[in-house]
């Protein structure tokens, strides 16, 4: 065979099955933990240079957590969105603090997160707000155009629309599969599968 | 991940005309912010501007005050569609105002008051005059011409109530610190622009 190498595709894939678009924003990537099998969509902006800048007292003895963004398995950051970890004043002084992200968790289309923490299976819409410092817990659907207002939490099996956020319904009984991320992973890339009907 | 890898940055599409600044020897401008326009962009003391915010001077100059963040994808000066012949379109910020991400404040005499929030994804008409100390959460919209008076909250789909909390001067403190951390953060490049 010749020495040519195989076209450029529009993802780069790592050994660990993220699937990361050439034309992603990703700034500061030394701070960014993707768990694997996580897609990023071209267009998608994550801030990992706004890294914590106050440590914890209590582990003074620890190397420093420079984690910006932590995100976890099979989640879908689609085109356009912006994960950006949230700052605030504390102690005193301003830090940004990191922001958590679980596993299957899907970001519509230019949404901007600026949760601390998204728990797993959370479908968030497109055009969706969340405010410094949400917490948003598992099984949460966030439908499109919401507003979260910053310091809210959202609990388990909660939808919630509007602006700002309010409760709508609950994830019904057996809704929970819905939330699954696994066959979406496969439609993209650089081979990607026809979804499975 | 051993190897020293860079930031993915997809290089900033240059076109358009580089416009005329006046920055001041302290403000903290991202390498990659977009700045393009024939006008002159002016940008005062300590203002921090994040990558990717668009300050487009096409319409008509563009001053930033002092103590200003603007972040991300936000863009100053946006031109929306035919909104009849200005020929003076201008863009003021005044001091300590935050414009997050993706909010756009449009061309065409627009004033932005002191200490005010524009929120994410919110958008400010042509010619709109905010107040001081406002707060337009995300998403919110103020139409082209309308004047915000000062301490006004713009909340779910245009309602509004005065900001009675008299929190101003504490939250001018907090920008101040804001800043002080992202000097330390954004890479900053203010010769490239020159």
């Amino acid at each position: 065979m010749s020495s040519r190498r195989p076209p450029r595709g529009e993802y780069i894939e790592t050994d660990t099955g993220n699937k990361v678009a050439r034309k992603a924003t990703l700034v500061g990537t030394q701070n960014i933990m993707l768990g694997g099998k996580t897609v990023i969509q071209p267009e998608v902006m994550i801030r990992g240079d706004l890294v914590r800048t106050i440590q914890a007292s209590s582990q003074s003895g620890a190397t420093p957590n420079s984690t910006a963004v932590a995100i976890g398995r099979y989640c879908f950051l689609s085109r356009g969105c912006c994960l950006r970890p949230p700052g605030r004043l504390y102690k005193g002084a301003f830090t940004y603090m990191p922001l958590r992200m679980g596993d299957h968790v899907f970001v519509g289309p230019a949404s901007v997160v600026q949760a601390a923490s998204i728990g797993s299976h959370v479908h968030i819409g497109a055009k969706v707000a969340i405010g410094e410092f949400a917490i948003i817990k598992d099984y949460v659907r966030i439908l499109d155009g919401t507003v979260v207002p910053p310091n809210t939490v959202i609990p388990s099996f909660s939808i919630v629309a509007g602006q700002p956020a309010r409760l709508i319904g609950e994830v019904p009984e057996g809704g929970h599969e819905a939330f699954e991320l696994r066959d979406l992973y496969k439609t993209v890339g650089n081979n990607p599968q026809p979804a499975p009907s | 991940m051993s190897s020293k890898r860079h930031s993915i940055l997809p290089p900033v599409s240059s076109s358009g005309p580089k416009p005329p600044v006046h920055f001041s020897s302290s403000i903290t401008i991202a390498d990659s912010a977009i700045l393009t326009g024939t006008h002159p962009i002016a940008i005062h003391g300590e203002s921090v501007v994040h990558p990717r915010a668009k300050l487009d001077s096409l319409a008509g100059r563009i001053t930033v005050g002092r103590r200003c963040v603007v972040h991300e994808r936000s863009t100053l000066g946006a031109v929306f569609g035919a909104s009849g012949r200005i020929t003076e379109a201008a863009v003021t910020l005044g001091d300590y105002v935050t414009v997050e991400v993706g909010a756009a404040i449009e061309a065409g005499e627009t004033v932005v008051g002191e200490g005010t929030v524009v929120g994410v994804g919110a958008r400010v008409g042509a010619g709109a005059v905010v107040g001081k100390y406002c707060t337009l959460t995300p998403h919110s919209e103020i139409a082209a011409g309308e004047v915000i008076p000062d301490f006004t909250v713009v909340y779910s789909n245009g309602m509004r109530r005065p900001d009675k909390r008299g929190v101003a001067e504490l939250r001018n403190k907090g920008m101040a610190r804001q800043i002080d951390v992202l000097r330390r953060m954004i890479p900053s490049n203010p010769t490239k622009f020159a």
